[in-house]
């Protein structure tokens, strides 16, 4: 994969809409000395205003959907969405749950999905490429 | 340059004028640097706050007095007691200040 126009460290908000905190170890994991993402540029940042990739967890409980559009919304241009794990992907166990308005696309778009309960850290990494690879063509002008 | 020495420092104004000048463009080259990508007049130029709406401004305005909550949490009981004298008449002080200064003569009296 040759990246070019994307040509700066790749910067992650993560967003926990709910989720059982399981997908939120397996990110730290990515973080963490045995897989080390930071190595790469990857870094967790502390507000969406700085950054290019959304990184959601958990199924969207009903008191989380306004924050999670308006935080979505405060992402600036170009971003792409990762949802990490089953129950943002689509409910999993909690997609009949009265608490819920998920999963994540019901509410927001989303660009890549990292499925399993939780996803191994590989995996995780390897749905991180695919954004990066997004934001490579979102720049470009490939995709809108 | 005139320099004004005052014993352990050096007041120079022109240094001064000189070092914000330097300190101005580190800054106006840094903020340049910034990302300029987002789309300005949206929600991507709004304040960051956990994702909950943020108030209006004179609502999320933290006034100074604030960070003094805790000490006067603290020390209720002797504000308390100490405002009650304080009426803000000013014969309650006169008679304050002339108990006092009597109060003062007498012991000097006493013990000289």
């Amino acid at each position: 994969m040759n990246l070019k126009a994307f040509n700066r460290a790749l910067w992650v908000y993560h967003l926990n809409t709910g989720s059982c905190n399981g997908c939120d170890i397996e990110i730290l994991a990515v973080l963490t000395p045995r897989y080390d993402a930071e190595r790469f540029g990857v870094m967790l940042v502390g507000s969406p205003r700085h950054a290019d990739v959304l990184l959601v967890t958990g199924p969207v409980a009903r008191s989380m959907e306004a924050s999670v559009r308006r935080i979505y919304a405060q992402t600036p241009d170009p971003k792409v969405v990762i949802v990490v794990g089953n129950c943002g992907t689509e409910g999993d166990v909690f997609h009949e749950a009265y608490s819920l308005v998920g999963p994540v696309d019901q509410i927001i778009p989303v660009d890549v999905y990292v499925l399993g309960c939780a996803p191994r850290p590989e995996a995780i990494i390897h749905g991180v490429v695919m954004a990066w690879a997004k934001l490579e063509r979102l720049v470009k002008g490939e995709v809108v | 340059m005139s320099l004004l020495e005052y014993g352990y420092a050096v007041w120079a104004p022109l240094v001064w004028i000189l070092a914000l000048v330097v300190v101005g463009v580190i800054v106006l080259i840094l903020r340049n640097r910034g990302r300029k990508s987002y789309k300005k007049g949206t929600a991507q130029g709004d304040i960051f706050l956990s994702g909950i709406a943020v108030p209006a401004e004179e609502q999320r305005h933290v006034k100074a007095a604030n960070i003094y909550w805790g000490f006067f949490e603290a020390l209720k009981g002797f504000y308390k007691g100490m405002m009650r004298p304080h009426t803000g008449i000013v014969n309650d002080y006169i008679l304050w200040f002339v108990a006092v200064l009597t109060v003062t003569v007498l012991i000097l009296l006493l013990t000289s």
